[in-house]
């Protein structure tokens, strides 16, 4: 945690602040959903409750606190009351392992009659060294959550949203940690401030400068893509909502749950979504690096000071994963869902030997390249 | 070594407590639930002692897939009472419990009596300490123990076909293909 | 002479940990008679054996120990998967899993 008081307390404060930052997101989201839909669809989407229906958030959460708490009756109770703080656990403490900016160094000063410092804060909640095992570790509980809340409600819907749900987490699982394999193989380390490190500048082949950043994506076009699409189905979202659909399973797993209870699911959920686009910034798109003709972190620094260039980059980097979270709601409006068999070919048959070729091929070329 | 050791009591008091959950409760998905806490408990004591990969792969095998696989299946099956949750005969579990009292005291005997234990140090893939060792675990495996690596790669290919032919269903969804 | 040092943690406190929980996995295996929750005490008997492994790696710095954890939780997941099968096709005949169905076990 830290040497002395100081360091441990700015630490603390740090996972606090990152663990807000997840649970905030999701009203910005939850209205960016609602008007991203109402322009896909052409209609006008929430517009009366404050400026661009703003405020219809905090109406939202007023609701969702003060709803009348229903809860079935059973003796699963504890099941079921953990089920949703389950939910919360594992995107917490994966967005958390994730680097968001620059690390700020703090010079020597004076405080309280004593001198503090020198200090490094890392611009994440902790350091990991073996950074993505950890999360698709930590990531890969978020199964329990939803069989826990399918076990709990002692309801036959939810019974099966929730096996739906963790068999199409764990048969992507596979996928997901596959189609990563390729990038690991290229950069050569899990650490996550080593890859986006690697990342900086101009892409450079034999010799050759490439007008291209020197990016992960323009290494793993297959992987990214395979990426992309275990994500979408570790989230549970359409095109691979499963468990919740509504035409067969009323609501899936949280067909029991309303209130807060509801939304804590919601968080998880989004929170599932953020972890998704920092990691596919992270190894695909350079991390909060911009661009080689912008300026670099260096130039940053030495022109604006370390804390100014540390927020100047976290402002790329929520950029980038602005982006991404756009797209998950863009595919979310546009494409169909997919049937449940089409789901387990898709899986099986067809995204793992996709990227076990890249994985062959990506460590054919490296250990080609290298020696 | 303050804080090592209180860390070290607050993992063991994990583990045990949701070890001896798996035992004493009736309800086999609540001891699933259980198991998945102990082993969140003994991918702490791995990160703890520096061995962050393995934490890492505890945490994703056993139990986000192996425990998910146990608690599916569990749910598959809904049962609704079990039938001797526990084994009966009085004499034949005072015997159990006797073996494994003896066991567990022989082995913490043994460990205390021999205190001064001397390790055996090879030059053999020294581990620097305070680092972590994913990369030489990498190259051990690649280099000294890539025979076990291959046979584990087949076993694992024989275990997914063998799984798949005991429990499939005949004549199913799949059947004409 | 028995001492016990409670504050110095070491390798022996490891190994104290790593047989009460193999014993108490011993014990789910011989008092239950459920297959599945016997199955979840031969895999905590399992990580009872990955603890001592780590703790002598981390104690040697030796790394070998490690690589034989990473093959027994692959054995582990192996053996579940087939012990699951097994489970499921007696559940489909019996509609229970009682260990002591399995004397119908034939061919």
């Amino acid at each position: 945690m830290g040497a002395d008081l100081f360091e441990i307390g700015v630490n603390t404060a740090k996972l606090l602040v990152i663990f807000l930052m997840m649970v905030q997101i999701v009203p910005l989201l939850v209205w960016v959903e609602r008007r991203g839909s109402a322009y896909i669809q052409n209609r006008f989407g929430p517009n009366r409750v404050g400026p661009l229906g703003l405020t219809q958030l905090l109406a939202d959460a007023v609701k969702f606190i003060f709803k009348e708490e229903f809860i079935p009756d059973k003796n699963r109770r504890f099941i079921f009351y953990a089920a949703p703080v389950v939910a919360l656990i594992p995107g917490a403490l994966a967005f958390a392992a994730i680097p968001l900016s620059i690390p700020i160094s703090v010079e020597t000063f004076e405080l309280f009659g004593q001198s503090w410092g020198p200090y490094t804060f890392l611009f994440q909640g902790y350091e990991v060294g073996i950074g993505i095992v950890f999360v698709l570790g930590v990531s890969s509980l978020g199964a329990y959550a939803l069989l826990m809340a399918g076990y709990g409600s002692s309801n036959k819907y939810s019974m099966f949203g929730a096996l739906r749900a963790s068999a199409q987490m764990i048969s992507y699982e596979l996928a997901l940690g596959l189609s990563l394999v390729g990038i690991l193989l290229i950069f050569n380390t899990f650490d996550f401030q080593q890859i986006i490190d690697a990342q900086k500048g101009q892409m450079v082949i034999a010799g050759n400068a490439l007008p291209l950043p020197n990016w992960g994506i323009f290494y793993q076009p297959i992987g990214f893509i395979l990426f992309v699409i275990a994500v979408f189905a570790e989230t549970n979202r359409l095109p691979f909502d499963l468990p919740e659909a509504e035409s067969e399973l009323v609501a899936g797993y949280h067909t029991e749950y309303g209130g807060i209870k509801m939304n804590m699911f919601y968080i998880g959920e989004y929170g599932h979504m953020l972890v998704a686009s920092g990691l596919m910034v992270t190894f695909y798109f350079g991390g909060y690096n911009l661009p080689w003709f912008l300026p670099q972190a260096e130039e940053l620094i030495a022109s604006y000071g370390n804390v100014m260039a540390a927020v100047i980059l976290h402002l790329v980097f929520l950029a980038k994963v602005g982006l991404f979270l756009w797209i998950f709601v863009w595919v979310r409006w546009t494409i169909p869902r997919f049937r449940y068999d089409q789901l387990m070919d898709l899986g099986w048959k067809t995204m793992l030997p996709w990227a076990l070729a890249n994985t062959i091929i990506t460590a054919i070329v490296v250990f080609w390249m290298r020696s | 070594m303050a804080g090592d050791s209180i860390l070290f009591y607050a993992l063991s008091f994990l583990i045990i407590y949701f070890a001896l959950g798996v035992l004493m409760n009736p309800n086999p998905i609540k001891a699933a639930f259980n198991l998945v806490l102990a082993m969140v408990g003994v991918a702490g004591v791995f990160f703890h002692l520096q061995s962050g990969f393995l934490g890492g792969v505890q945490l994703a095998v056993y139990a986000g897939a192996v425990m998910v696989l146990f608690v599916m299946v569990l749910m598959i099956f809904d049962l609704k009472k079990e039938r001797d949750a526990f084994s009966q005969g009085f004499l034949g579990n005072i015997g159990k419990l006797l073996a494994a009292g003896i066991v567990v005291s022989l082995v913490i005997n043994n460990v205390i009596l021999s205190s001064d234990l001397q390790l055996a140090t090879s030059n053999a893939a020294k581990a620097e300490s305070g680092r972590d060792t994913t990369k030489i675990l990498a190259d051990l495996i690649f280099t000294e123990y890539v025979f076990a690596f291959e046979v584990l790669g087949i076993l694992l290919l024989l275990v997914a076909i063998g799984a798949v032919s005991i429990s499939r269903i005949k004549g199913g969804t799949h059947a004409d293909s | 002479m028995l001492t016990v040092d409670f504050v110095n943690i070491g390798l022996n406190h490891y190994l104290i940990l790593s047989a009460i929980v193999f014993v108490i996995g011993m014990l789910t295996v011989l008092l239950r008679r459920n297959l599945i929750v016997m199955l979840m005490g031969i895999e905590l008997m399992l990580n009872a054996v990955n603890i001592t492994f780590v703790a002598f790696s981390h104690y040697n710095q030796l790394v070998n120990g490690q690589v034989m954890v990473f093959f027994v939780m692959t054995i582990a997941a192996a053996e579940a998967g087939v012990g699951l099968a097994i489970c499921v096709s007696i559940f489909k005949r019996f509609k229970e899993v009682n260990i002591s169905l399995f004397e119908n076990l034939r061919g």
